[in-house]
């Protein structure tokens, strides 16, 4: 079993992984993500999946990216302030198709890839299922049950 | 010359929508697109809409087979974030559960493949038996499909008499050791019609992250239930079946003998099962705001959620799942290339996919 503590070494980074509710995180820092899954698979870890959360106004996105490593649950959060992220779907082919569903969830592009036409909504644009617009009017409350119009 | 011949968006073997685009060469596959999403559902974005009750009954839905991997993946999750845990019957219950489920999906697979090999007789000794297990899924939780069993802190329905459910399961290891069991893996039609079809190569498998009896017959050894133990499993004794060959033979082997490991750990859950109570927390719960992960064995394989929350919220700020038919349906196109056109519907259902999830 590979000691995770040499996967910090390994990327040069000082910090150490920090156990939180069964999972071992440990922040990037200034590395991107691909010198990260290049590490990943020099050690054998299993790529799961990324988890992109919508930050709050207009701070970007949080993407976490998550590796098993011997039953162990790793995970690598990143921040972008924009809409891109480099793409590692040439190091890890697994990631293709979460790429391509947060492309179309969150209309993030990564970039240094190609994208086929849209995974889940086919003809649709992208960014409309999980994407906020941070300057957009709050919606009025919904009317009592009984008061709506009908439709004709 | 080659030419593209269409398969789907409804599958010839399992009438679900997806849409695999293959370019064939004669009667050989060369190659193969993936389409999904025809009943794209946006579950992850209703689940932001919903409280933390209804969010379980939410997520129930997001799969027909393995409902109760879902709830019990999302309840896992939030018991992190609210800061408890399930006490050890509710585990223990959880595990009869679950292994329940992986008992009643891997034998309607087996059925759906006996069809697609053009066996008959076999599809229906296979759903005979499955009506068996969803007896007794009936008689744990009052339903066959969706048990309403998980909530967070535990579950919603004790076993009054786990020995009472022993005849049951001996009854169902009997027939699957007379007939299932015998039948896959030492009839001609079986051997002639998965045997070297569909290979997925142990170096194909890595890279494509597959997981489950997939990952498990390309010789990948591992199993969530022994790597990384959740509800009471850390008690089971079992073994993981691993196969080599990475072809349709292998896929089936792997389940068979995993249906034979499933009646092995339920017999243990059953009988070992400790009295106590089987929740904790009441009704009323406070999230503290963060993350959390869970990862649960799914039939098909590993499922994995996480879940994000904002203190005082009733409502999950995020909900997101990564389901095994996700990982595992893109290694599809490597399985199929160098096919017969004929074997394809076989290669696709080996997979065991699930569109429900993958559509979730």
């Amino acid at each position: 079993m590979i000691a995770l503590e040499t996967i910090p070494e390994k990327l040069g980074v000082a910090e150490q992984w920090t156990e939180s509710r069964g999972t071992h995180w440990l922040n990037p820092g200034s590395l991107n993500v691909r010198q990260v899954a290049t590490v990943m698979n020099e050690v054998h870890a299993r790529f799961i999946t990324i988890t992109a959360y919508q930050l709050p106004g207009t701070e970007g996105f949080r993407l976490e990216y998550h590796w098993d490593l011997d039953g162990r649950l790793l995970g690598m959060p990143f921040v972008i302030a924009g809409n891109s992220m480099e793409s590692i779907f040439d190091l890890c082919e697994a990631a293709d198709w979460i790429e391509r569903e947060i492309h179309e969830e969150y209309s993030i592009d990564f970039t240094g890839r190609e994208y086929e036409p849209l995974l889940l909504r086919q003809g649709d644009k992208t960014g409309v299922n999980l994407r906020e617009d941070p300057n957009a009017q709050p919606k009025p409350a919904a009317a009592a049950p009984g008061q709506e119009e009908v439709a004709k | 010359m080659s030419y593209k011949i269409p398969m789907g968006p409804y599958h010839p073997g399992l009438e679900e929508p997806y849409k695999l685009d293959m370019i064939c060469e004669g009667e050989t596959v060369q190659d193969a697109e993936l389409n999904i999403g025809f009943n794209f559902r946006g579950i992850e974005h209703l689940a932001e809409t919903r409280n933390y009750f209804q969010v379980i009954a939410l997520m129930e839905r997001v799969c027909g087979i393995c409902s109760f991997i879902h709830t019990l993946t999302l309840c896992q999750a939030m018991e992190k974030l609210a800061g408890f845990e399930a006490p050890p019957r509710a585990k223990y219950i959880r595990v009869v559960m679950a292994e329940l489920e992986r008992l009643h999906s891997h034998v309607l697979w087996a059925g759906i493949a006996a069809k697609l090999m053009g066996f008959k007789t076999m599809f229906m000794t296979c759903f005979a038996l499955r009506e068996k297990v969803m007896d007794v899924l009936q008689a744990i939780s009052g339903n066959r499909v969706n048990y309403s069993m998980n909530r967070v802190g535990g579950v919603n329905r004790d076993v009054e008499d786990p020995l009472a459910l022993i005849p049951l399961l001996d009854d169902l290891e009997r027939e699957m050791m007379r007939t299932v069991i015998p039948i896959f893996t030492t009839s001609s039609t079986a051997r002639s019609r998965c045997a070297g079809i569909g290979v997925l190569t142990n170096e194909k498998a890595i890279s494509c992250a597959v997981v489950g009896p997939t990952a498990r017959a390309s010789g990948i050894n591992q199993d969530l239930r022994r790597d990384a133990p959740y509800a009471a499993y850390a008690e089971m004794k079992f073994e993981v079946p691993v196969e080599q060959a990475g072809d349709v033979r292998a896929r089936l082997f792997v389940r068979a003998l995993e249906i034979m490991e499933s009646c092995r750990i339920l017999r243990q859950a059953l009988t070992d099962m400790p009295p106590g109570e089987i929740a904790v927390g009441g009704d009323k719960f406070a999230f503290v705001t963060g993350t959390a992960t869970s990862r649960v064995e799914a039939p098909r394989g590993e499922v994995m959620y996480s879940v994000s929350w904002k203190e005082g919220s009733r409502n999950p700020a995020r909900v997101h799942v990564r389901t095994p038919t996700y990982a595992n349906m893109p290694a599809v196109r490597w399985m199929v290339r160098g096919a017969r056109l004929a074997d394809t519907p076989l290669i696709q259902a080996s997979i065991d996919p699930c569109y429900s999830c993958t559509d979730r």
